[in-house]
């Protein structure tokens, strides 16, 4: 079973700050991090490969210092790494991510699995994941919560649903994405980080992995950033004390509901 | 344990703070000068060497340079030279120049910093020079082969509250090494364990301890100037305390604001973290922050005693180095040039013994020897009664210290050793009359300790056992009911909360472990020594930036 984990490294700060003239998040100088839902992607690549055997590649497009991501997924067990890193991907949007992504997967060729998180910390968009299926043209899973089945070239998985779940069936190889119920992430061992440090990164640009150049960049984007803006920090909540709370409460709610 | 979880080195260093960084770039120094292979790593249970590192600080960088002579110590990130300096006695409402200001507390020359930044900033030379630091990594548990130290453990992860593996347990990894250095820090865990072991405060004082509490705010510039210190002495503190409070001007927008508590107070409801606030609400320095913004926040013990109160500093197979030993000298309060000093002859010794292929505290005693030889050595030497002056009135140990100044630091005692006794001792049953009235935070300039707490960016895997252990829950009621649990008051992270007597159940001690920031107070402070301090997973805890 080779499976392939899409990563992105984000901002580790609550603190996001925006570059007002090109509408980017401002990532120098930032402390970075691998993308929560993505820890959970890397677990459950990790924890096929060892009931199944083969190898697991974590996979990521970003600058160069998104290096460091790769190597924190090598530290958990990954057992290789791809930075696809290149001025020409400046400007991506999803689209055009995803189309890079599949470019370099195409590259690698053998896989049975992608996994990726359900989501980004900081885009929050959702699109990457379904989107480098698309452009694979494999079948895909969302918010998938369980695998409850690999057998005869064929993954069944749970999605999470709103109320529940659906049980969905699929041929491999197949791509999911999943949410933080799947599983409980390891921490890095010290014989993890050992081989993180050893280990070499393959970083490929965007000929190298024969992307067209106008399906790329700025230049490949769908779409156009007219605002960005950080989310207001949310009020404090109010604690009702002492004797009365439950009715204080009560009353509370109920001048919210009318 | 399978040879898949073993690791060896030569010598293994706990903490990447200034004294494990210094000795293992000094180590490698010496390595690279013959041919023998560099192997030495360190263990630091930070996130990112510096994490976990809290200082005032002002330093003294002689010995950096000594470290690094062909660095350019300008490098050093937000580093800016010490322009003015004041002491003061605060009142209540006032603030009076001290008449006489001794020339050793003088920091003319010295460069406000911080330690953090600097700590990275070393962290990426040591790399360079092929230190392998693993940050997120703590050292966990003392192997021991023979009756000697071989090695640590690391901690295992993916354990449920009880310590049970879960489905992502992780084993710990064994490391062993010739050398093993204890840098951890004030108050460290393993360095306690090997104390305790061989006996190595034998015939010493105990260690003594302050715990500084800080916050850094971000002002409008002009409201303290860039390289202007201000140490006070006094307010919010009565005579009968040791402590003092502390104002460096990082750059012209940052300004540091801390309070030292001396731990050997009796009051059992004496609280650290309330004293840096009242503090901050002293006219003086209410005026620099009142249109200021509170970044960061953090607390750290700083050791005291001098070198009466170090343990032996070697044994077979391991010497302890830093705060773990303490290397502090009082009257200028600076250790951090002492410890890089102390981290360098430690380096000399390691080497010497690699080189020899013997480790036993014969050899590594050269360490000792080495350090009394130099400068460092004589500034510790001529502060050696100076914490001992001040343990019961503050006008009296000016006086006594005026006397050890006369009689070239012997002070008055008949073999020139003042005694000290451990902090935990110091406790005096909660009198009624001495309780603190509650304090309004106004959430502007004084905060509560969660909201300070928040500011300290700690965080903690919530899925593991509990790393402040308790030995007796009946202690635990035992001190409630003599000392009204001074535990709630000391951490300055509320991680220890009293839960009143209700309903017939009894007050107990309720933890919230996720809040600390590892200051390791409770392990220091708690009249029993009923707490100890473990490290929780690697990479949890504080996230100090420029502190």
């Amino acid at each position: 079973m080779n499976i392939i984990v899409c990563i992105k490294q984000v901002p580790d700060t609550a603190d996001i700050k925006i570059d007002p003239v090109a509408k980017r998040l401002l990532r120098e100088g930032i402390k970075s991090m691998i993308n929560p839902f993505d820890m959970y992607a890397i677990e459950e690549g990790l924890r096929l490969k060892e009931k199944l055997g083969g190898k697991v590649t974590a996979l990521t497009m970003g600058p160069p210092q998104a290096e460091s991501a790769l190597r924190e997924a090598v530290s958990l067990g990954c057992d290789e790494a791809i930075l696809i890193s290149d001025g020409a991907f400046t400007g991506s949007d999803t689209l055009a991510t995803s189309y890079a992504l599949s470019c370099a997967i195409k590259k690698i060729k053998d896989y049975d699995m992608i996994f990726c998180g359900k989501q980004s910390l900081d885009g929050d968009t959702a699109h990457v994941g379904p989107g480098i299926a698309g452009h694979l043209n494999i079948p895909q899973i969302v918010n998938v919560r369980k695998i409850q089945d690999i057998k005869e070239g064929r993954v069944t998985a749970h999605r999470m649903t709103e109320y529940g779940y659906d049980v969905l069936e699929a041929e491999l190889p197949c791509l999911l994405t999943v949410v933080k119920d799947i599983n409980v992430p390891r921490l890095p061992s010290l014989k993890g980080k050992m081989k993180a440090k050893s280990t070499a990164i393959t970083v490929w640009k965007a000929a190298d992995i024969q992307a067209e150049e106008n399906r790329i960049g700025a230049k490949g984007s769908a779409t156009e950033v007219w605002k960005v803006t950080t989310s207001p920090a949310r009020p404090q909540g109010k604690i009702f004390e002492g004797e009365g709370a439950v009715d204080q409460l009560v009353l509370t709610l109920k001048g919210l509901m009318k | 344990m399978s040879n898949d979880n073993l690791i060896e080195t030569d010598v293994l260093v706990i903490g990447a703070g200034p004294a494990g960084l210094a000795f293992s770039i000094h180590y490698a120094n010496l390595i690279g000068k013959h041919n023998i292979p560099l192997k030495v790593m360190i263990l630091e249970k930070a996130a990112t060497a510096g994490n976990h590192t809290l200082s005032g600080a002002v330093m003294n960088l002689k010995t950096l340079g000594e470290l690094l002579p062909e660095v350019d110590l300008k490098g050093i990130p937000s580093i800016t030279e010490v322009k003015q300096e004041d002491i003061l006695f605060l009142t209540k409402s006032n603030a009076f120049g001290l008449p006489y200001h001794p020339k050793v507390m003088s920091n003319k020359g010295n460069h406000i910093l911080s330690l953090g930044a600097m700590v990275g900033w070393l962290g990426g030379l040591a790399e360079q020079k092929g230190v392998e630091i693993f940050a997120g990594v703590a050292g966990y548990e003392l192997i021991f082969e023979n009756g000697k130290l071989v090695g640590v453990f690391t901690g295992a992860s993916g354990l449920d509250h009880e310590g049970k593996p879960m489905s992502n347990y992780q084993p710990p990894t064994e490391v062993r090494a010739k050398i093993v250095v204890l840098a951890e820090g004030a108050r460290g865990h393993l360095t306690k364990q090997l104390i305790d072991k061989f006996n190595l405060t034998q015939d010493k004082n105990p260690q003594v301890y302050s715990l500084g509490v800080k916050e850094v705010w971000e002002v409008p510039e002009g409201s303290f100037a860039q390289g202007r210190i201000m140490h006070t002495l006094g307010f919010p503190l009565g005579a009968d305390q040791f402590g003092g409070g502390f104002v460096y001007g990082l750059n012209k927008t940052q300004v540091v604001i801390g309070f030292c508590s001396g731990l050997d107070y009796s009051n059992p409801a004496f609280d650290p973290h309330r004293a840096l606030q009242q503090y901050k609400q002293h006219p003086q320095i209410a005026e620099i922050i009142k249109n200021g913004k509170l970044i960061k926040y953090g607390a750290k013990n700083i050791p005291e005693g001098g070198l009466f109160s170090w343990p032996q500093l070697y044994h077979d197979n391991f010497m302890i180095i830093g705060d773990s030993a303490g290397f502090v000298a009082m009257p200028s309060l600076k250790g951090i040039h002492l410890s890089i000093k102390a981290a360098m002859t430690a380096a000399q010794a390691a080497f010497e013994a690699i080189k020899a292929q013997d480790t036993s505290k014969e050899r590594l005693s050269l360490y000792e020897k080495l350090f009394k030889d130099t400068p460092e050595y004589s500034e510790m030497y001529a502060a050696r009664n100076f914490r001992q002056c001040f343990t019961s009135n503050l006008y009296l140990g000016f006086l006594k210290y005026g006397i050890n100044l006369i009689t070239g630091g012997r002070g008055l005692s008949l073999n020139g050793k003042s005694r000290l006794e451990a902090d935990y001792k110091h406790c005096r049953p909660a009198l009624k009359g001495r309780q603190l009235s509650p304090m309004v935070f106004d959430n502007k300039t004084t905060f509560d300790k969660e909201a300070d707490v928040f500011y300290s960016g700690t965080k903690h895997d919530e899925a593991q056992p509990c790393h402040i252990l308790i030995s007796s829950a009946q202690v635990c009621r035992d001190c409630i009911e003599k000392f009204e649990a001074p535990c709630q008051h000391f951490c300055p992270a509320r991680v220890f909360e009293l839960s009143p007597e209700a309903q017939g159940n009894p007050a107990k001690i309720i933890l919230h472990p996720s809040n600390c920031i590892h200051c390791k107070t409770c392990d220091i402070k708690d009249p029993f020594q009923n707490v100890t301090w473990m490290p929780p997973y690697g990479a949890d805890g504080p996230k100090y930036e420029n502190m």
